[in-house]
């Protein structure tokens, strides 16, 4: 088979502990777990702000996240991967389910990670979403997501600790009522796994593997024993058994050598990207020495060399 | 601005100082030197009547020239004056007048003079600049005072507007651009400028040129721009630049330029193919630019005689952050125009040839930047577009290299469906074009004489992918093979500003989705 003729994922920067520190890019890539579709995963660093991420590739075909009904939506249509939906999305507990998990949980966490992470010495969003971005790129375009994130709840310096409470409310009231559904059962409906388990494991995966100690959104959902142990469950059968990827570093993920992105490795631990963080910030803070000393090295050289250059170069006769 | 000495150029009964002619045209005064030169100067006794007045500094003028043009009439520069300048600095003014101070005789001193205010004119900042010579103090003999007087503009603000054209995009620009000059007096000239062009592109940008910076004898030429480029139609991209650039060095051979900007990449038809999806999003660019030019041709529009060199150097990924965009490009352009002497013929043999390549650590399986690669095509003139390998004679923007199929429909079952998805051009890492262009004197002198000619001329290139491992499926031969040629024939109209060529192409060699075709068509091209 040829190399494009690969089902390939394109998701976010794997941090964590995980195949992928997005939440939306996550869950794609549980729905294929769950629906036995063989896949490598490839990454797309220097596009935090794009809605087309995840998108997946087979040949010249790709289904976008941005398209109707995102990628796994686009993949049961024009792939034919197996609707695990069938049968209980037109429940109306699954509908409530769905707008439970896709706005006050879902915008808890992007509060968590894009505000919330304002008082915790590294923001867990940055790493998964811009640290693959020139420092100053990164910083722009997380000022600009907070700054969204803000606007979209009506967020200012008045009513700011208003509105974190309640969304942290709401979300200890949906973390109650998945727990309550689920109850002892290994799925959220009929025993089976479905888009809602993928989208609430992504999301249980993302809060208590990246968000730090300190979080508040993490501390509601380990209240909850049974949605913990459904999060462990989940990540031991699809994500421990399955070594996390790793990418050599590659100039936007280039495409043509993503096997070399699954090179196998042991599993990062919690503690190893403050590692790698740590060595990053002395690398760089060596390097920006000695650049600063060769700028003002050239800057001397320049005006030594320019003050006895020959204006002969400007030549009026010709 | 005077000098203390100043004074003392009035009270000399043998200056002479003649009205001043021309805007335009230097003025000098007939100056006398401080010599006992019996011969020259009748000795009178009586007040002299106006008549003979006027016949003294005839004799004088013509004793002058005479001198002037059968000996070199030493003189020595003893102060120079400055006077007109309110706003603009002094040592503005007066670091244009070099070679004044130093000229040793009078002919010298001329043609330093008509330097400095060819100079001075160049600076856009005065209405007028006149430079009279009066004689120097009494007690130094053969001695002059040069006095430089300017007008500064009265009107700071003004406009331009022009076509331009860009070989690096293959494509033309309207720009209309608001001055305003000498605000701080440095001889600084600030624009505005807005620019739409082909391939829909669109700059808006802000600019400072300060000519002389103390002590630095080359222009400063800052920018701040807003570039944005469509290329969906043959690459399913756009790109956006937000930067600045500063240009270093500004000689007529030597231009260095630092750029650091934001790179974006996006498509939203969200039909790229592979390799462009996965390079859009965000970079950091922080560049280099060094170009060295000779060019010795006797003229960009038609040349029949001379040669150019051209190298460009673009290094790219210069800060301490390893994310921003590393790469390293070299442009190489020879050209040579031979006279054969007989109907202005002349042959003009160019060969352009390219390469980019990614830096840093695990370069071998990184690729080049998207808008960094070489596209080849447009439809410009090989001839006078002097900038690396852009373009070959008979293939469209961006239309000949190689290519990746975009994306397909979304819906599979519709295969039947006979709309192909098209393919996109992703540029090559290295790159070659050659041209051979003998152009003639046509038999009607009425074209002769407007400089309408007609050329024959051939052309080849090609363009090849080496990042990723491709470097390893690589071979000169197979390059060599798969070089895309076309010839042609036709007429040239070149004017002052750019040269339209009506040709017919024939397309000997081309790859399956190339975009040439055999045929008619017009070119505009400007000499870059």
């Amino acid at each position: 088979m040829a190399e494009n003729e690969i089902n390939t994922l394109v998701v976010r920067k794997p941090c964590f502990g995980l195949p992928t520190g997005c939440t939306q890019c996550l869950s794609a890539y549980l729905y294929l777990k769950f629906a036995q579709l063989p896949f490598q995963l490839d990454f797309h660093l220097n596009y935090p702000d794009s809605d087309q991420i995840p998108y997946f590739e087979v040949g010249n075909y790709v289904a976008y996240n941005n398209e109707k009904g995102g990628v796994i939506d686009c993949l049961k249509r024009d792939v034919g991967v197996v609707d695990l939906d069938s049968g209980i999305s037109s429940l109306p507990d699954w509908i409530q389910t769905k707008a439970m998990l896709t706005t006050w949980l879902a915008d808890a966490l992007a509060y968590e990670l894009w505000v919330g992470s304002e008082g915790y010495s590294s923001s867990p969003a940055y790493t998964i979403y811009y640290s693959d971005l020139s420092w100053p790129l990164g910083k722009v375009l997380f000022w600009r997501k907070a700054r969204w994130i803000k606007q979209k709840h009506g967020i200012n310096n008045e009513n700011a600790e208003l509105k974190k409470e309640e969304i942290y409310r709401r979300a200890k009231s949906a973390y109650g009522a998945l727990s309550t559904w689920l109850g002892e059962q290994s799925y959220l409906f009929d025993n089976r796994p479905s888009s809602l388990d993928a989208t609430f494991l992504a999301h249980g995966l993302v809060v208590l593997q990246a968000l730090p100690e300190s979080s508040v959104l993490r501390s509601k959902l380990l209240e909850h024993a049974n949605l913990v142990r459904y999060v462990q469950q989940c990540k031991t059968e699809f994500i421990d058994d399955n070594p996390t990827p790793t990418y050599s570093w590659q100039f936007h993920t280039a495409g043509s050598s993503s096997t070399s992105s699954r090179s196998t490795s042991s599993s990062k631990t919690k503690s190893k990207p403050k590692r790698e963080k740590t060595e990053e910030e002395k690398t760089f803070k060596r390097r920006s020495k000695y650049f600063v000393a060769a700028q003002l090295v050239a800057v001397v050289v320049f005006i030594t060399i320019m003050t006895s250059f020959d204006d002969a170069e400007v030549d009026l006769d010709e | 601005m005077t000098h203390p000495l100043n004074h003392n150029a009035a009270q000399n009964d043998d200056v002479v100082h003649p009205e001043p002619e021309d805007d335009e045209q230097e003025d000098e005064d007939a100056e006398e030197e401080n010599d006992d030169d019996d011969d020259v100067l009748p000795n009178l006794r009586a007040p002299p009547s106006p008549a003979s007045k006027l016949q003294q500094q005839r004799f004088k003028v013509e004793t002058l020239a005479r001198r002037l043009s059968s000996e070199m009439v030493p003189i020595r520069v003893h102060d120079i004056v400055v006077n007109g300048n309110t706003k603009t600095k002094d040592w503005v003014i007066e670091a244009e007048l070099k070679g004044i101070e130093t000229a040793t005789t009078m002919q010298d001193l001329m043609r330093a003079c008509e330097a400095a205010i060819a100079r001075l004119q160049a600076l856009e900042i005065f209405d007028s600049c006149k430079v009279r010579l009066e004689p120097g103090p009494k007690e130094l003999p053969n001695t002059a005072n040069v006095v430089v007087d300017v007008v500064e503009a009265n009107n700071t603000v003004s406009g331009e507007c022009g076509v331009y054209t860009k070989p690096s995009t293959s494509s033309w620009t309207l720009e209309c651009a608001l001055k305003y000059k000498n605000l701080f007096g440095y001889g600084d000239i600030w624009d505005t400028s807005l620019a739409y062009g082909g391939s829909q592109a669109t700059e808006l940008s802000l600019g400072v040129y300060a000519p002389l910076i103390k002590r630095l004898l080359t222009p400063i030429v800052a920018r701040i721009m807003l570039v944005s480029q469509d290329w969906q139609e043959f690459s399913s991209y756009k790109e956006q630049l937000l930067g600045a650039s500063l240009g270093l060095i500004s000689t007529k051979h030597h231009d260095l330029v630092y750029t650091l900007g934001w790179r974006t990449l996006t498509d939203p038809s969200q039909t790229s193919s592979r390799s462009i999806r996965r390079q859009l999003g965000h970079g950091l660019l922080s560049s280099l630019k060094y170009i060295f030019k000779m060019d010795r041709r006797n003229s960009p529009i038609r040349p029949t005689r001379g040669y150019a060199f051209l190298s460009t150097t673009h290094l790219g990924g210069l800060s301490p952050d390893h994310r921003s965009l590393r790469f390293l490009r070299q442009e190489f352009d020879v050209r040579l125009a031979v006279p054969f002497g007989f109907y202005n013929t002349a042959l003009n043999l160019g060969i352009s040839a390219g390469a980019v390549f990614p830096w840093g650590q695990g370069f071998m399986n990184k690729t080049s930047p998207l808008p960094e690669r070489f596209y080849l095509g447009g439809d410009f003139s090989p001839v006078c577009t002097l900038g690396g390998p852009t373009t070959l004679w008979g293939f469209k923007t961006r239309g000949l290299g190689p290519t990746e199929p975009r994306r397909q429909s979304r819906n599979r079952d519709d295969d039947n469906n006979g709309d192909s998805p098209g393919w996109d051009f992703i540029g090559g890492d290295l790159a070659v074009t050659a041209f051979a262009d003998l152009s003639f004197d046509l038999p009607i002198k009425w074209l002769r004489e407007h400089g309408i000619h007609g050329h024959v001329f051939a052309g080849s290139g090609n363009a090849a992918k080496l990042t990723q491992h491709e470097y390893k499926h690589f071979s000169p031969r197979k390059f060599l093979e798969s070089f895309r040629t076309s010839v042609g024939c036709g007429i040239v109209i070149p004017t002052r500003l750019f040269r339209l060529e009506g040709n017919y192409f024939h397309i000997l060699r081309k790859d399956e989705h190339d975009r040439g075709k055999t045929g008619f068509r017009f070119s505009f091209s400007a000499p870059s």
